[in-house]
């Protein structure tokens, strides 16, 4: 399969403090890639080194085989990269439809003066745009809701709105920053299948921080966990339940002989029953 | 789609190239003609340059007491305070109405039978003037953040640099009405006589140092020194940095933001207020525009220090004094362009170094 | 009843003496008398009428004092005790404000000390009339007792007005019938009808085309000014209201138009004398250009930068243009005399109806591409920059770009209104391009509503055309921008008409309601 995007070394200094340490991750085209880690791990910096806030000190990002390091943020939304955050960010005073037209910007390319003058380009294009908007809408499920602002939308609404403006560029890559932050068990299980149902339908290959583990074992192809900046473990969701260094960063030394002793004790149990 | 990114990469370059390519064209076309006006026209003798350094430093003394008020505030609340000009002009007319009312005071003796308190104690009329201007500008600080900036606190930085400039727009027109547009001359004790001073020989022709000049440069140099060990050595001056770092996180350690904020007006309102009367008592004029352009101009020193850097500021407000001083000499312009050269250095700064010479103190913005 | 607290009423009595204060110590007590008189008429003003203006006009203060006093929401809601408590001593604290006010400035006119050395607008005059021409002890006396009569009253009314269940019914009410009655199915598809939005359209061209030959020339003269604004006001809010970025010393823009223009049709200095239409463009260009030369350094910095550095350029231009330096150039301090006027098939149009004319069409012309660019995608990246700079850069807006267009735009329709200008007045100099110009325009966008194009008119009729009508006041404008901005950005953020975003999902498609019907 061809690889979709790729770190490369990638390294991120702040000051004194290293919040990105050499982290080398591939990811397949069209697959589902979790990040996990404790708080602080430097998992939301990964994210911000690869949609272009920051640019990495050492090392590289390749998508497509092309380095994306040290682009623009907006050039990196128009090649395809699109993402949502940890703490909601929409548009606030604009409607749902709006905030999702704005994410449609670089699919456009009618100019200032096509608009003025109302060209044939401007026309076309700004039907096109809204009729779009509202095919998004639908697909995630905010049908009716349009015209509203966003900031009077439910919670839930507005993680699917900012998920539908990052979908407004047409990405071949979606970064999903704590897409189930805040929501009930009900909720997470929508928004799993929603997320699958992303890479299913429209293609799309999907990197997401969770912290949620039952989503992130149900839905992952692969698992890359960060500690303290550095890449840790990596591998599919099994091998990462059962990988010593993973425990170890979530329950502090000394975990991975707990988890040992509770694995030893639920064996001898079920043997006991058996 | 790899076109685009390609695109843009070599644009980046360019960008890149662009700043000290600018930077360096600014700075030989400036150096080529101050070395024209200087060596080659040879227009000025030394006397008249120090003179010119000297007046330099003086305004640059003032300038870096009102930038430190604008450098503390934009560390803080990342706001530009538009009104601070209007702050110093107010403790301007405070110090001029204490001249004033102490002139008006009658305290003959046989010796001298028109003399006035003014000039009978004029020590204690120095510091009662500077108390009030002090005092007075630093009440507006107060109010100023208190009413016009308080219960903005979570708006958008648009809303309250717009309330600045109204707030501005208010303090100097309520000051024209009050006291009228005309400009207004400053009665000074005779021991700080404007004209009076230390006769200094440079290359054989003689340099006058006023009184007047070296007290509020003295005078400055005590006030930020006060200043630093202020925000350096004590409780208020640890919470203003913890603030200016992350409110959230200072308001979690216990520091009552509000109260360090409006300390912090007060602060800069009380400099500002002393940079006014030692306006009063070196330049002898006021009005209600006195505070516009030093204000602006503050805010350029605080800019090209590196804003919200403390040491930036004073050092910035130093420098753009000497350069509006001696600047239109060295660049052969008219002198009546003097007001021009801060701006346009505002300009360039923010073309070449836009960060400031000491570089910015800034909390990172959460992305 | 223990612990009744009288602060708001303190506090109130605090604001309104030294809101009383001011006005004395400002002259508008006297000046807005003056204007009173001649909003009435000048019949029967003259003599103690004059004190019965003011005497109302305190009435009024007192009354509005005690309802402050009593309103604010501490207060609980339905005890009258604490309400007229507080409006009491609201009263008593604006009283005390009043008497002094009268004791000490009717003393200083008695022992004729001429405060007006310190005070300039403290006219005899004046302090006569706050004394209701009496002495000073008794006019204070009479102050006191109409603040603390009024205050109690106004209280009083507070209360009644908010514990009145019928009264308070019978607001509601009415305000929801009106909103009712705009937001009904029925009038909605009225003023969305095809026939309906023609029929007005062309009312309001017959009007535009009728009125001006009705005013005379002040009027023409006045509403020239007022559309100059509207077209400032339309630039200002591009960059402003749509993009998010304070450009303070929009007037720099207006300037470079302005004098390109006349340097272009001007006689004197350099008697070019260009056609009109050319050197418009052309002042449009230069105007748009330094536009984009000052927004390609700043705008990839902090926002608040480009404001300062605006108002920085602002100061340069008005400084050079008055500098001796640039006399033989731009005609220094005198300006520009004689700029051409406008020229059409080798006739020229100067009469002041034909300018009008010009006015409005540039307006509507602006307008219309305003209305264009406003929900446009060029539009709408504007506006999520304003909203969220981060966020709009990764939903892949080149905002750097975005800002830099804005301002060049921002910019041009600045120059083509200064081109106007000192076409209209067949002059242009350095005093014309002051500060108070930019002020002016930021006022009137924030006041109408920022962001809103109908707002902007709104502002420029309510800012500049009434200041225009009511001249006594024209010193004391400044001040009440400056308040105004202050108030504005505390209780109405978004302007008296604030803008509203367009209905996409389910829009109310204007050619197909018209076409069922």
């Amino acid at each position: 399969m061809a690889i979709c995007i790729e770190t490369r070394n990638v390294s991120k200094i702040f000051g004194g403090l290293t919040a990105v340490n050499d982290v080398n991750l591939v990811v397949e085209d069209k697959s589902i890639t979790s990040i996990i880690g404790p708080n602080g791990a430097g998992k939301t910096t990964l994210f911000n080194c690869i949609s272009g806030y920051y640019t990495p000190e050492i090392g590289q990002i390749l998508y497509n085989g092309n380095e994306i390091h040290g682009l623009p943020t907006f050039t990196i939304a128009s090649i395809g990269i699109s993402r949502t955050y940890q703490n909601i960010r929409l548009f606030s005073e604009m409607t749902a439809i709006e905030n999702i037209m704005v994410g449609q910007h670089p699919q456009q390319k009618n100019i200032w003066i096509d608009s003025m003058l109302a060209t044939k380009r401007h026309r076309t294009e700004y039907s096109a745009t809204v009729e779009e908007a509202r095919k998004l809408l639908k697909f995630v499920g905010l049908e009716g809701l349009g015209d509203h602002l966003a900031k009077n939308l439910p919670y839930g609404a507005q993680r699917r709105l900012e998920i539908a403006r990052a979908l407004g560029n047409k990405p071949k890559l979606l970064l999903l920053d704590e897409p189930t932050a805040g929501m009930n068990p009900q909720e997470t299980g929508h928004m799993t299948s929603f997320i699958r149902s992303l890479r299913d339908d429209l293609g799309i290959t999907i990197i997401l921080i969770e912290h949620d583990m039952r989503v992130v074992m149900d839905i992952s192809d692969q698992i890359a966990v960060l500690d303290y900046g550095e890449k840790i473990a990596e591998g599919k969701p099994k091998d990462i339940q059962s990988n010593q260094r993973v425990i170890e960063a979530y329950l502090g030394p000394g975990g991975s002989v707990l988890t040992q002793k509770y694995q030893q004790r639920k064996k001898l149990r079920h043997d006991a029953k058996s | 789609m790899k076109n685009t990114s390609d695109q843009n990469i070599s644009k980046i370059k360019l960008s890149k190239f662009l700043r000290p390519l600018i930077t360096f064209l600014i700075s030989s076309f400036l150096l080529y003609r101050i070395y024209e006006v200087v060596f080659i026209r040879q227009q000025f003798t030394p006397d008249i340059w120090v003179r010119f350094a000297i007046s330099g430093l003086i305004l640059g003394g003032m300038y870096a007491l009102i930038a430190i008020g604008y450098t503390l505030v934009y560390g803080i609340m990342f706001m530009i305070n538009f009104a601070h000009g209007e702050v110093m002009m107010l403790g301007a007319f405070g110090g001029y109405f204490i001249f004033e009312l102490f002139n008006f005071i009658p305290t003959p003796t046989v010796a001298d039978p028109d003399l006035t308190f003014l000039n009978s104690q004029p020590i204690l009329s120095i510091i009662l003037a500077f108390v009030a201007g002090v005092t007075i500008a630093g009440l507006s600080g107060y109010f100023l953040e208190k009413i016009a900036y308080r219960p903005l606190r979570k708006a958008p930085r648009l809303i309250l640099l717009i309330t600045a400039i109204g707030a501005s727009t208010a303090l100097q027109n309520l000051a024209m009405l009050l006291f009228g547009p005309t400009r207004k001359n400053v009665i000074n004790p005779m021991i700080l006589e404007r004209s009076a001073g230390w006769s200094v020989l440079v290359s054989g022709k003689p340099v006058l140092i006023t009184y007047t000049g070296v007290f509020s440069l003295v005078l400055s140099a005590l006030l930020m020194v006060a200043l630093y060990l202020v925000v350096q050595k004590t409780k208020l001056g640890r919470s203003m940095r913890a603030v200016a770092q992350d409110k959230n996180t200072a308001a979690l350690m216990g520091v009552d933001v509000d109260d360090v904020i409006s300390k912090t007006f007060i602060i800069s309102g009380m400099l500002a207020g002393a940079a006014g009367v030692m306006w009063d008592i070196h330049m002898g004029l006021v009005n209600h525009y006195t505070g516009f352009l030093p204000g602006i101009k503050a805010f350029t020193a605080a800019v090209m220090g590196g804003i919200g850097n403390i040491p930036g500021a004073m050092l910035g407000g130093i420098l753009l004094g000497m350069l509006e001083a001696v600047g239109p000499a060295a660049l052969g312009i008219d002198f009546q362009l003097k007001d021009v050269i801060a701006f346009t250095i505002l300009i360039l700064v923010l073309i070449v170094r836009p960060s400031g010479i000491l570089g910015e103190k800034l909390s990172e913005e959460k992305l | 009843m223990s612990n009744l607290s009288l602060k708001n009423g303190r506090n109130a009595g605090i604001v309104f003496g030294i809101i009383i204060l001011i006005m004395f110590s400002t002259g508008f007590t006297l000046i807005g008398n003056q204007l009173v008189a001649k909003l009435i008429g000048n019949e029967g003003f003259k003599g103690l009428d004059q004190f019965k203006v003011f005497v109302i006009f305190m009435v009024l203060m007192g009354l509005w004092n005690g309802s402050t006093a009593a309103r604010k929401p501490a207060i609980a809601k339905d005890e009258m005790m604490p309400a007229i408590a507080n409006g009491l001593v609201a009263g008593l604290v604006f009283g005390v404000f009043s008497l002094v006010i009268s004791v000490f400035f009717g003393t200083m006119l008695i022992i004729k000390v001429d405060i007006r050395n310190y005070l300039v607008n403290i006219s005899p005059e004046s302090t006569k009339l706050f004394l209701f021409d009496q002495t000073p002890v008794l006019g204070g006396a009479y102050h006191f007792g109409i603040a603390l009569i009024t205050s109690f009253a106004g209280a009083f009314l507070a209360h009644f007005t908010r514990t009145n269940q019928s009264l308070r019914n019978f607001i509601a009410n009415s305000k929801r019938s009106v909103s009712d009655f705009s937001g009904s199915p029925k009038v909605v598809s009225t003023v969305n009808n095809q026939y309906f939005k023609i029929a007005s359209y062309l009312v309001l061209a017959a009007l535009l085309i009728i009125i001006p030959r009705q005013w005379g020339s002040y009027w023409n003269y006045v509403f020239g000014t007022v559309g100059i604004y509207v077209l400032l006001g339309l630039g200002l809010n591009i960059i402003t209201g749509w993009a998010g970025q304070l450009v303070i010393g929009y007037v720099a823009f207006f300037a470079v138009g302005a004098y390109s223009f006349s340097l272009l049709t001007s006689p004197a200095p350099h008697n070019l004398m260009w056609n009109f239409w050319i050197a418009l463009a052309v002042g449009v260009v230069a105007a748009a250009v330094s536009g984009l030369l000052i927004g390609l350094p700043i705008l990839n910095l902090r926002g608040d930068y480009l404001a300062i550095v605006t108002l920085g350029l602002a100061e340069i231009i008005r400084i050079l243009l008055k500098s001796d330096m640039l006399t033989d150039f731009t005609g220094g301090p005198r300006g520009l005399q004689k700029v051409g006027g406008p020229t059409l098939l080798g006739n020229s149009i100067t009469s002041d109806i034909d300018f009008m004319y010009l006015i409005i069409i540039a307006v509507l012309v602006v307008t219309f591409f305003a209305y264009r660019l406003q929900n446009s995608r060029t539009g709408k990246a504007w506006y999520a920059i304003n909203l969220d700079e981060t966020v709009a850069r990764a939903t892949g807006i080149n905002a750097y770009s975005s800002k830099l267009l804005a301002l060049t735009l921002s910019a041009a329709v600045a120059g083509l209104a200064g081109a106007l200008f000192a076409s209209r007045n067949q002059f242009t100099g350095p005093d014309d391009h002051a500060l108070m110009v930019s002020i002016n325009v930021i006022c009137l966008v924030i006041v109408g509503g920022i962001g809103n194009i109908p707002g902007i008119f709104l502002g420029a009729f309510a800012l500049k055309g009434l200041p225009e009508i009511l001249r006594e006041i024209e010193n004391y404008r400044l001040l009440v921008f400056g308040v105004l901005l202050i108030v504005m950005m505390r209780i109405r953020p978004e302007g008296f008409l604030p803008s509203q975003r367009p209905k996409l999902e389910h829009p109310i498609d204007l050619a197909k309601s018209g076409k069922e019907e």
